[in-house]
C-alpha cells in the first residue's frame, strides 16, 4: 500500500487531483474552498465535476479533511452523512447488479460510503474517542454483512472496496482492545478470523500475529470458540496457550510458503510460548523450517543450540555452537561460548575443548562483558574439574585439580552472592576430599537457600559420610526428610539406607528400602504419563537401583535366597548390566564358587568394558592364584585405578599384589592410600548430586 | 436482579465493610475514601493511599510474624472467599514474596508470610483439583478451525495423537512450607496472580517488577540496546560507586530462580511488556519497568546458563526492539491523486 503510494509520487506529477465517472478536480481548489468555510460550495464543486450525488461528494470531503489531519472538521462532516440509509441504499441495488457484473456505479459508491464510516472511525480513535470508535467500526463490517449476505464476491479481491474492509476488519480488535473491552476483542477477532472477509494472505497473517499476542499477553482467559460450525476432526484450540501457539504456526507456514512476508516478531512470540512450556524442540522443528537466509545462519545455530539444549540434548547443542564459534564465524560470541563450555563441563571426553572455549570466553568478556566475568570463571573451573576426573596421570590431575579451584575461588570473589557457584565449588572440594572446607561451603549453601535445594541436603550428609560421620549424616537426612515433599524422598530414602549399612545396621537398612519400595510403586500408580516430562523426574529414584542395593545388602548379610529374588526384579527391569551380573559374582565368590563368580565378573566386563569393581574383583581373585598370575591382577588393578582414583579397594588389592610380588615399600604405599581413602569415602559419589 | 444475586452482592459488600473495619485497627488511618466508598472491595483494591500504607507495612522488619495483624488480615481477607476480595491480598502478592524470600537467609520469623501464601496455594489446589494444567501442541498436518490441510490424513484425524504438555504440574496440599516447596508454592501463587492480572492495578505490576531486578541480583543496562551489547562506559561505572548501598542492597536480594518460579515471572513479565494498553501515562512507567526487569532478568539468565530463560527473554527483548519500528496498517495511505 505504501509501495502504490510512493509510485505514484514517483510516476506521475506533483500535481494532487481528484478522479471519478471520467472528470477530474483540483485537490487544491476544494481545498481553498474548505479553508475559506465554504463548504457548500466545496461540495457542489465535487458533485458537478465529478458527476456525484451529494453524499458521495460529502465523504470525498470528509476525507479530503482527514488526510489533512484535520480530523475534527473531518468528523463533523462524516456526521452529517445519513450512512445507515446510505448503506440500505446499497444493499437493494447489490443484488440485483453486483452480483450480475459488479462494475463501477454501486461499487464506487458502496465504497465510499464504507469509506467514509471507515475514516470516521479513524477520527473518532485518534479524538481518543475509542469506544464511540470501535461502535463506528462494527457499523462498517456489520453494512459489508448486509450489502453483501452472501460473502464478498470474488471480483472484489482487488479494489479499493476489500482493501477498506481488510482495514476495518483489522482496526476493530485493536479499538476494542483499546477501549477495554476484551471479550469484544476476542470476538470480533474471531469473527475476523473464521469468517470469509476475502483477506489477503499478508493482512490475516497480520491479525493472526495480533490476535496470538492477545492470547499470550493480555491476561484475559479467552472462552474456547464455538465449535458448532466446525467440522469433525477438526482441531478446537481449548485455552489461549493453545490458541496463541496455533496462530503463530500458521503464520510461520505462511512464511515459509511464500505467501505473506516474514515478520521477525512472529517468531519471538513462538519462541518465549515455546519455551515457557519447556517444548523448546518443536521450536526447533519451527526455527528449521524457516526459509534460508532469513534468519542469519550464526543466530539460526544459536538459537537451535539453545533449543537442544533446554531439552537437555547436549550433542546436536555442541555441535551447533561448535560452528556458530568456529574463526570464520562468530568466535567470540560470549552466549554460545558459556552454552558450549558448560556442555563440556558435563562431558568427560569433551572437558579438554571446554577448557578451550571458557579461556576465550575469560579473555572476551574483560571487553564488553565484564559483569561475564564471573561466569567465565566458573565455567572454566567447572571444566577444569571434570578433565581432572577423566585425567590419566596423577601429576596432571592434581595440577587440573588446583587450576579449578583457583579458577572457581575467584569466579567467587566477583560473585559471591551467587549460590549455584558456592556449591559447585563445595563439590569441587569434596572430590578433592578436602573436606572440611567442603563442609563449611555446603553449610553455607543451605543457610543461603534456605535449605530449598534437595541437591544442598544431600551433598551435605555425603560429605559427613566421608568423615565417617554417619550419625550426623543420619540426622542431616532426616531433617532433609522433613523439609521434602513425599514424592520427592527418593534419593533421600536411598542415601538414609546406604548410611544404615554403613553403621551396620542392616535390618533398619532393609526397613528403608522397604519404605522407598513403597514409594516407588506409588508414584508408579499415582503419576501419570504427564508427569515424567517435568524437571522432577531427574531427581527420582529408579526402581532397578533399589532392587539392586537390596540384592547387595542381602548378599553381605549371606542371605542368599532373598539376593538372588531382588537380583531377579532387578533383571526384569534391566535385561543385561553390568552391576546385576557383579552382585550376582560377589554371591557366588561369597558362597566359595570362584569359577562361577569369574565368569560373572566378565561377562560384567562384556557388558561395560569400564565397569571397576568387576575388574577390582577379577584383581583380586588373580591376585591369589599364584605368582604367574599376579602381572595380569597388577594390569587390572592399575586400570582400575586409572579409570577412579579414589577407589580404595582397587588400592587395597594393588597393595597385596605388591606384596606377594615381594615389592614391599610399593604395597604401603598402597596401603596407605586405601586407608586413607577410607576415611573419606562418601557413602554416594559426589558426582551423583551434580 | 435475581433475590440469590443481591444476597451475593450485599454479603460481599458486607464482608468488604468488615475488611474496611479491622483494616483500620491495624493501620494508622484508612484514608476516607476507602471507608465511605460505595465499593468497598474496588476501593480496597484501587486506592493508593491504602495500598500505599499496606506496602509500608509489609516492608517493616518484623512484619511477617506470626502474630502479625496485617498478615492476619490478609489471611482472613482470602479466606472470605469472595473473589474480589481474594484479589485484594493478591494484589501485595509481589510485595509479599518479595520481602519473604529475601528474608529466608536471615531466619526470620515468617510465619504470617508463610499462612498467606499457603491459602492462596490452597485455593489453588483446591480449584485446580490438584490437577497439572496441560496444553496440546497443535500439529498443523491435522486442519484447525483457523487452517485446512491439503492432505488428508484419515488415521489421524481425531485428537487423541495429541500429546499433552504440562504447563504447571500436579498440586498436593500442604500443611507447612517445606523449604524444598518453597519455590513452587510461591510459583503457584504468582500463577494464580497472572490469572487475575487484567484487574490488577498497576501499582501491584510495578512493585512485582521492582522484585524482579532484586530476584535477579543483576544489572541489566548493557542490554538495554539488545540485541547489542552496550559498552561499559565510565559513566555508569562512577554511578554504580555512588549509588554503591543501593547495588548491595540489590545483591542481597538475589535468590534462586528455579523453573517454577521463572516460569510464572515471565509470563507476568510479558503482560507488563506486550498486554498492556501502552497509552496510558502510568503504563508507560510500567512498561519501563519491566523492560528494566527484563533486562536484569535476561543477564541472570546468563549468569545462570539457563537456555530456556536465555531463550524466552531474549525474545521479550527483541520484542521491545520491533515494537519501536511498528508500521500501522490501519493507516489509509496518502496518495497525490485520489481515484473513485
Amino acid at each position: 500500500m505504501s509501495g502504490e503510494a510512493s509510485s505514484s509520487q514517483v510516476g506521475e506529477t506533483e500535481e494532487r487531483k481528484i478522479c471519478a465517472n471520467g472528470g477530474c478536480v483540483q485537490t487544491e481548489t476544494i481545498e481553498a474552498k474548505l479553508d475559506a468555510g465554504n463548504f457548500d460550495q466545496a461540495e457542489s464543486a465535487l458533485r458537478e465535476g465529478l458527476s456525484l450525488n451529494s453524499e458521495e461528494a460529502r465523504a470525498l470531503l470528509g476525507r479530503l479533511e482527514y488526510q489533512r489531519g484535520n480530523v475534527e472538521a473531518a468528523l463533523r462532516v462524516f456526521e452529517g452523512i445519513d450512512l445507515q440509509a446510505a448503506i440500505q441504499r446499497l444493499q437493494s441495488c447489490s443484488t440485483e447488479k453486483i452480483s450480475k457484473k459488479g462494475r463501477a456505479g454501486p461499487q464506487q459508491g458502496a465504497n465510499l460510503v464504507l469509506e467514509a464510516i471507515y475514516l470516521k472511525t479513524k477520527s473518532l480513535q485518534k479524538l481518543n474517542r475509542v469506544n464511540d470508535a470501535a461502535e463506528e467500526c462494527k457499523k462498517v463490517l456489520d453494512g459489508v454483512e448486509k450489502i453483501f449476505p452472501q460473502g464478498i464476491p470474488d471480483v472484489f479481491v482487488e479494489t479499493k472496496l476489500q482493501e477498506t474492509i481488510s482495514r476495518a476488519v483489522e482496526l476493530l480488535p485493536e479499538l476494542w482492545k483499546q477501549a477495554g473491552c476484551y471479550h469484544e476483542a476476542i470476538s470480533s477477532y474471531r469473527r475476523t478470523l473464521l469468517s470469509q472477509w476475502n483477506l489477503d494472505n499478508e493482512c490475516c497473517a497480520r491479525i493472526q500475529n495480533k490476535f496470538a499476542v492477545f492470547l499470550l499477553y493480555s491476561g484475559v482467559e479467552a472462552v474456547t470458540p464455538s465449535t458448532a460450525a466446525h467440522v469433525d476432526g477438526t482441531y478446537v484450540p481449548k485455552n489461549n496457550l493453545e490458541e496463541a501457539i496455533l496462530l503463530l504456526m500458521i503464520c510461520m507456514r505462511k512464511f515459509s510458503l511464500g505467501k505473506a512476508k516474514w515478520d521477525p516478531t512472529v517468531i519471538e512470540h513462538l519462541t518465549f510460548a515455546l519455551s515457557l512450556c519447556s517444548q523448546t524442540p518443536v521450536l526447533a522443528k519451527q526455527i528449521e523450517e524457516v526459509t534460508p537466509g532469513v534468519i542469519h545462519r550464526v543466530d539460526l545455530w544459536k538459537t537451535l543450540a539453545l533449543c537442544f539444549n533446554g531439552d537437555g540434548e547436549r550433542k546436536p547443542a555442541f555441535d551447533l555452537l561448535k560452528k556458530a564459534l568456529h574463526p570464520h564465524e562468530r568466535p567470540d560470541d560470549i552466549t554460545s561460548l558459556l552454552l558450549a563450555s558448560k556442555i563440556c563441563s558435563e562431558e568427560g571426553l569433551l572437558a579438554a575443548q571446554g577448557i578451550e572455549y571458557a579461556q576465550r570466553a575469560v579473555n572476551n568478556c574483560k571487553k564488553r562483558n565484564k559483569h561475564l566475568e564471573g561466569v567465565c570463571l566458573r565455567v572454566l573451573g567447572l571444566c577444569l574439574g571434570k578433565q581432572a576426573s577423566v585425567s590419566a596421570s596423577d601429576h596432571e590431575r592434581s595440577r587440573l585439580q588446583s587450576e579449578a579451584l583457583k579458577s572457581l575461588d575467584e569466579a567467587v570473589g566477583l560473585e559471591p552472592e551467587n549460590l549455584d557457584l558456592i556449591f559447585e565449588l563445595a563439590i569441587q572440594y569434596a572430590m578433592q576430599r578436602n573436606l572440611n572446607n567442603a563442609l563449611r561451603l555446603a553449610k553455607k549453601y543451605i543457610d543461603a537457600t534456605g535449605g530449598s535445594m534437595l541437591r544442598g541436603w544431600r551433598l551435605l550428609a555425603l560429605i559427613l559420610s566421608a568423615q565417617q560421620r554417619f550419625q550426623e549424616a543420619e540426622v542431616v537426612t532426616d531433617a532433609a526428610l522433613d523439609e521434602t515433599a513425599k514424592w520427592d524422598q527418593g534419593p533421600l530414602l536411598r542415601m538414609k539406607a546406604k548410611l544404615r549399612i554403613s553403621q551396620s545396621r542392616h535390618l533398619d537398612a532393609i526397613e528403608t528400602y522397604r519404605h522407598l519400595l513403597a514409594l516407588i510403586q506409588a508414584q508408579k500408580k499415582s503419576y501419570g504419563p504427564l508427569q515424567s516430562t517435568h524437571q522432577i523426574e531427574d531427581d527420582r529414584v529408579n526402581e532397578y537401583e533399589v532392587w539392586q542395593g537390596l540384592a547387595n545388602l542381602y548378599s553381605s548379610l549371606s542371605r542368599w535366597k532373598d539376593a538372588e529374588i531382588c537380583l531377579g526384579k532387578a533383571r526384569a527391569i534391566i535385561e543385561c548390566s553390568s552391576e546385576t551380573l557383579h552382585t550376582e559374582g560377589t554371591i557366588y565368590q561369597r558362597r566359595g564358587e570362584i569359577d562361577d563368580a569369574l565368569a560373572a565378573y566378565v561377562n560384567a566386563l562384556l557388558v561395560e568394558p569400564n565397569y571397576v569393581p568387576s575388574k577390582i574383583s577379577i584383581g583380586s581373585i588373580m591376585s591369589s592364584r599364584g605368582l604367574p598370575m599376579l602381572p595380569v591382577a597388577r594390569t587390572l588393578l592399575s586400570d582400575a585405578l586409572r579409570l577412579e582414583p579414589t577407589n580404595r579397594m582397587a588400592w587395597l588389592h594393588l597393595g597385596f599384589v605388591h606384596k606377594l610380588d615381594g615389592r614391599l615399600s610399593d604395597a604401603i604405599d598402597s596401603f596407605q592410600a586405601a586407608s586413607m581413602l577410607e576415611e573419606s569415602d562418601p557413602i554416594e559419589s559426589f558426582n551423583s548430586i551434580l | 436482579m435475581s433475590t440469590e444475586q443481591q444476597v451475593s452482592w450485599s454479603d460481599s459488600f458486607s464482608q468488604a465493610q468488615t475488611a474496611i473495619q479491622s483494616l483500620a485497627t491495624i493501620l494508622p488511618a484508612v484514608p476516607p475514601p476507602v471507608s465511605a466508598s460505595n465499593t468497598p472491595a474496588i476501593a480496597l483494591l484501587t486506592d493508593p493511599d491504602l495500598a500505599a500504607q499496606i506496602s509500608n507495612h509489609l516492608r517493616q522488619p518484623d512484619s511477617g510474624a506470626g502474630d502479625n495483624q496485617l498478615c492476619r488480615w490478609l489471611y482472613d481477607t482470602f479466606h472470605t472467599s469472595k473473589s474480589d476480595l481474594q484479589l485484594v491480598v493478591l494484589r501485595f502478592l509481589p510485595i509479599i514474596a518479595g520481602v519473604y524470600l529475601s528474608r529466608i537467609p536471615h531466619r526470620k520469623p515468617l510465619a504470617g508470610f508463610e499462612a498467606v501464601l499457603l491459602a492462596i496455594y490452597a485455593h489453588e489446589t483446591t480449584s485446580r483439583n490438584g490437577q497439572a494444567t496441560t496444553i496440546n501442541i497443535p500439529d498443523l498436518s491435522n486442519p484447525s478451525i483457523y487452517h485446512e490441510t491439503t492432505k488428508h490424513h484419515p488415521y489421524r484425524n481425531n485428537s487423541t495423537e495429541l500429546n499433552p504438555v504440562v504447563v504447571s504440574p500436579g498440586l498436593e496440599p500442604q500443611g507447612t512450607i517445606r523449604s524444598t516447596k518453597r519455590a513452587r508454592i510461591i510459583g503457584v501463587a504468582l500463577e494464580l496472580y497472572h490469572s487475575r492480572i487484567v484487574d490488577m492495578p498497576v501499582k501491584s505490576k510495578l512493585d512485582f517488577c521492582e522484585f524482579c531486578v532484586i530476584w535477579a541480583g543483576q544489572n541489566g543496562d548493557f542490554y538495554r540496546d539488545f540485541p547489542n551489547i552496550g559498552e561499559i562506559d565510565d559513566e555508569i561505572e562512577d554511578g554504580k560507586g555512588e549509588n554503591g548501598e543501593l547495588s548491595k542492597e540489590k545483591m542481597e536480594g538475589r535468590v534462586l530462580l528455579p523453573w517454577e518460579m521463572l516460569q510464572p515471572i515471565l509470563r507476568i513479565l510479558g503482560h507488563c511488556l506486550m498486554g498492556i494498553n501502552k497509552k496510558s501515562k502510568e503504563n508507560v512507567e510500567l512498561y519501563e519497568a519491566a523492560c528494566c526487569a527484563s533486562r536484569s532478568l535476561y543477564a541472570r539468565a546468563l549468569h545462570d546458563i539457563n537456555p530456556k530463560a536465555i531463550l524466552a527473554i531474549g525474545s521479550l527483548l527483541k520484542l521491545v526492539k520491533f515494537s519501536s519500528l511498528c508500521v500501522d496498517h490501519t493507516e489509509l495511505p496518502v496518495t497525490n491523486v485520489i481515484n473513485l
